[in-house]
């Protein structure tokens, strides 16, 4: 299944009994070919939901069931390529509900629940503090909450406050400055789209997210949403839906609408001279089917070599950073990352663009530690750079 | 001494040795879904340990120590196979040889490749694609079977009609016999390369097979509609003889096609009658002449339906899917049958019959996979929740198999569950020559027992066939088969 062909999803026990255990997925899966066993497998662990969930072996929802559950970054690799049009990823989440209803989810996501039902955001500070990376900008005034603006930048709560995140929201913003474009953002009334609670198997609890955030976007009058962070993109795209009914609200992540300003020459780039390779990230390209946009204002930029990763486009490699892995087996989601160091090493790129502040970390760190003279930037970032 | 044996393996080999019972019961099953009900109380299928060597070093030393301790051992790759090939049946040692990967050498003039056994076809076939070039055959289910696996099993599949069995193309092999001692096979060795193609695992290992490849080449690909099974059968004799060879020749009768309707699968939203995909890679002049073939063929012809190019090309990129009819089940039984190519109408007839007495709806697809030879995979829907209902429905495999015997076909590949039909797979010279082969290579039968040579008592062809007939006669009286 990918996500042009939509979902055909029905309930977690029909679709494990619909599995016909071919293995497919199992060699797109980044954990399990990090990991090797076959309980770390796609294919393993429907095999074991189907007989806790459709045969009834209650006694199989073990720690080690759970944790293997875990082990996942929700890259949809193994969605796209089932041979019985699984919506896999859908199926992991309502896995992880079941399990979190169980009470028998990892502590760290209850950790992850309780801060964002206290901070509404991911991090430990205080929602109220959501624009302080502003602080940085020649007039941090013109990120203040403003009704009827043409374009809502979400910012998302890791570009909101962890500095090193924070270079894509200032980036963005002064680009949308140059370009001369009205746009706004929720300030403090901005809250976590919701994502970590529903990779963490607390869906219902999401629903307040997505409901304030809807709410708040319907008070400021905005009917062009941008996203930078591929996984809430993701959510204002998909799981938001129901609460956006009736509501006229178009929702692009930043490289759709950079594309846009690109192709309509609101923006000017000047020449660079670097080979730059793009690693598309899962929440963007696989699970939203977003390829082109990116692809189309890195090629733009004079002087530029563009060179494909060996894995690209809807067969892209996972940074090892999705699904809430970081937090339950961080050494796996640096395995996996160095997976993908692996090839962009082999493209001989001097810089590797992203679209997603997560993927971006997760590259950094492992480029680092495996010493590559190579630079890891977010597309504002590059089309900053590109403006001179 | 078996504890002591196991505990040394696990001791040595550490976090890539198991015997902890969630992982090994995932190595205890295959895709078939065979109740535990029937299993358990003939086979031990848990292995004791599993393990995950990483070099032929290793396969031999572990299958060294197996055979000081007189431990069964069941490799195991993709396990893609459907009959318990690489599910042990005596419980022991799983080895699993996925750590096996990845390409050892190319040679651009021999245009052969050296690849370690555990890589997939898919994997074997990307890296060759990114120099030009390409593996001549393949099986349908390549992004997940390995080298080794479709070696091991019979080696026919997409490109066979064209390039011939797998065995056809492998040069060489090295291989890691019972008693851990490791050879390099060829046509002029012996025992022969020959010896192990189609072996399941019960010979040996296979750590690294050189492969011939081919350049990368165009392709042009074609779907045809056609009213009725026999003018069906009749074009797809007529193309597999044709002066171009077609690279694939794929065929759904009129039951797969509504199936796949009924879940909105079919190429070009076709609703029924029965589908050829026919597949050229060649030349420019070579599908040039091919279209030519089959423009001709297609003038005049009322009881054909071309469909559009960028329909069959569509068609062509979903030839791995072949289990996307599952979702319709969703759980299905069925038996492939190894069947002459002019054998297929009567087969097909036969099965359209079998489907009205029986009153289950039997879906049937497959590849001419020689020019004398197709393998056809004939399915029904049926539950596996309900456990008595789904052991009555293995019936109704035998009798598909009854059918394909009665039009000189035979079950393809053996495992465990098709031991019962060895009589009918293997004539009594070349079973005999089998069992001679076993015997010579691996005496003390620690290479994967139970598969392929005999059938355990209880699934004797005998009592087997017995058994089977009256289930199937109680489904018939009731007039109740598949899931209903
Ligand atoms: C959707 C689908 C389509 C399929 N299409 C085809 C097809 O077109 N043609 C076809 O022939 N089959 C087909 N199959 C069956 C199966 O996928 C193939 O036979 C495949 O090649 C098996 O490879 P594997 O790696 O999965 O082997 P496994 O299932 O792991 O093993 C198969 C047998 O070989 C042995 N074995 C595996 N590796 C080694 C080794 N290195 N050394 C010694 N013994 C070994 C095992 O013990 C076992 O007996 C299909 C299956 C599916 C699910
Ligand atoms: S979503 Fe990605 S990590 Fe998770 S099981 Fe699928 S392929 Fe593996
Ligand atoms: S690819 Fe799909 S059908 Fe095959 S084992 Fe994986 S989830 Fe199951």
């Amino acid at each position: 299944m990918s996500a042009e062909q939509g979902s055909r999803f029905t309930t977690l026990e029909n679709e494990a009994l619909i599995c016909g255990r071919c293995g497919y997925c199992r060699s797109s899966c980044p954990v399990y070919r990090v990991i090797g066993w076959e309980s770390a497998s796609p294919r393993g662990k429907i095999s074991m939901a189907k007989d806790i969930f459709a045969k009834g072996r209650k006694d199989g929802l073990s720690d080690e069931f759970v944790q293997r559950v875990a082990q996942c970054t929700l890259c949809g690799a193994c969605s796209s390529i089932c041979s019985t049009g699984i919506d896999t990823r859908t199926l992991w989440l309502e896995l992880r509900k079941r399990i979190a209803q169980s009470g028998k989810g990892p502590k760290t996501y209850d950790d992850i629940r309780n801060t964002l039902l206290v901070n509404r955001n991911i991090s430990t500070f205080s929602n109220d503090d959501r624009l302080e990376w502003a602080q940085d900008l020649d007039d941090p005034e013109v990120v203040e909450p403003r009704a009827g603006a043409e374009v809502g930048y979400f910012v998302g709560c890791v570009s909101s406050f962890f500095p090193q995140a924070a270079q894509i929201s200032l980036a963005i913003a002064e680009i949308f400055g140059e370009a001369g474009v009205d746009f706004t953002t929720m300030g403090g009334e901005e809250w976590c789209c919701g994502f970590p609670l529903i990779s963490s198997g607390f869906a219902d609890d999401a629903r307040e997210f997505t409901k304030h955030n809807v709410d708040k976007i319907k008070e400021l009058g905005i009917h062009t949403l941008v996203a930078s962070c591929a996984s809430c993109y993701h959510v204002w795209k998909h799981e938001s839906q129901a609460e956006l009914a009736g509501y006229d609200l178009e929702v692009l992540h930043t490289t759709e609408y950079l594309a846009r300003l690109v192709e309509e020459k609101g923006i000017e780039l000047d020449e660079l001279d670097e080979v730059v390779t793009y690693h598309d990230p899962c929440d963007l390209g696989r699970n939203s089917g977003v390829y082109d946009a990116p692809r189309k204002i890195i090629t733009s930029i004079p002087g530029v070599r563009f060179v494909e990763l060996a894995h690209n486009r809807s067969d892209s490699l996972c940074c090892g950073g999705g699904g809430n892995l970081q937090s339950v087996d961080p050494e796996l989601a640096a395995t996996i990352a160095q997976l993908r160091v692996e090839e962009i090493k082999e493209s001989g790129a001097t810089i590797v663009v992203s679209a997603c502040q997560q993927c971006e970390q997760m590259l950094s760190t492992a480029i680092r530690s495996a010493g590559l003279p190579v630079r890891v930037m977010d597309i504002s970032q590059l089309i900053l750079e590109a403006m001179g | 001494m078996k504890a002591e044996v196991l505990d040394e393996i696990k001791r040595k080999y550490g976090d890539r040795a198991t015997d902890t019972p969630f992982e090994r019961s995932l190595y205890s099953r295959d895709l078939a879904p065979v109740p535990a009900l029937l299993v358990d109380p003939l086979f031990n299928t848990m292995p004791d340990l599993v393990v995950r060597p990483a070099n032929v070093e290793e396969v031999a030393e572990i299958l060294r120590t197996a055979w000081a301790g007189n431990i069964p051992v069941t490799p195991r790759a993709g396990a893609s196979t459907v009959y318990f090939d690489s599910v042990p049946v005596k419980g022991g040692v799983v080895m699993d040889l996925n750590l096996l990967r990845g390409v050892v050498g190319l040679d651009e003039e021999r245009m052969t490749v050296t690849v370690q056994a555990g890589t997939t076809w898919s994997e074997l076939d990307d890296y060759l694609n990114r120099r030009g070039l390409t593996v001549k055959s393949y099986p349908s289910s390549a992004p997940v079977a390995s080298i080794g696996g479709w070696f091991c099993m019979m080696g026919y599949g997409i490109g066979s009609l064209k390039y011939g069995s797998l065995l056809s193309q492998v040069r060489a092999a090295e291989v890691v016999l019972a008693t851990g001692e490791v050879r390099v096979v060829t046509r002029d060795t012996d025992p022969p390369l020959s010896w192990f193609a189609a072996s399941e695992g019960t010979l040996g290992i296979v750590t690294w097979l050189e492969l011939e490849v081919r350049r990368l080449s165009p392709m042009k690909h074609f779907l045809i509609q056609f009213t009725n099974v026999p003018e069906m059968t009749r074009v797809l004799t007529e193309l597999k003889d044709a002066s171009v060879t077609p690279y694939n020749l794929h065929f759904a009768d009129p039951a797969c096609v509504r199936a796949m309707h009924d879940l909105g699968l079919t190429p070009g939203d076709v609703q029924d009658g029965c589908i050829l995909e026919i597949d050229y890679e060649g030349t420019d002049r070579e599908l040039a002449q091919a279209e030519d073939i089959i423009r001709t063929m297609a003038a005049g012809n009322k009881s054909i339906n071309m469909l559009p190019n960028e329909v069959a090309e569509m068609e062509w990129k979903e030839r791995f899917k072949a289990l996307r009819l599952k979702r319709g089940g969703p759980a299905v039984l069925g038996g492939e049958v190894w069947l002459p190519a002019d054998e297929l109408a009567g087969y097909l007839a036969d099965i359209n019959k079998m489907s009205l007495r029986y009153g289950i709806d039997l879906i049937s697809y497959g590849h001419v996979v020689t020019p004398e030879h197709a393998t056809v995979m004939t399915m029904f829907y049926t539950d596996e929740t309900k456990t008595l209902k789904y052991i009555f429905n293995l019936s109704l495999v035998k009798k598909i198999h009854d059918i394909g015997y009665r039009h000189h076909g035979c079950p393809y590949g053996v495992g465990l569950w098709n031991t019962p039909y060895i009589d009918r797979i293997f004539s009594r010279k070349r079973l005999a020559g089998l069992r001679e082969r076993k015997k010579t290579l691996d005496p003390r039968g620690t290479m994967n027992p139970g598969k392929v040579y005999r059938s355990p008592l209880l699934m004797n062809p005998y009592i087997f066939g017995m058994g089977m007939d009256v289930m199937a006669g109680i489904l018939r009286a009731a007039g109740r088969g598949g899931s209903g």
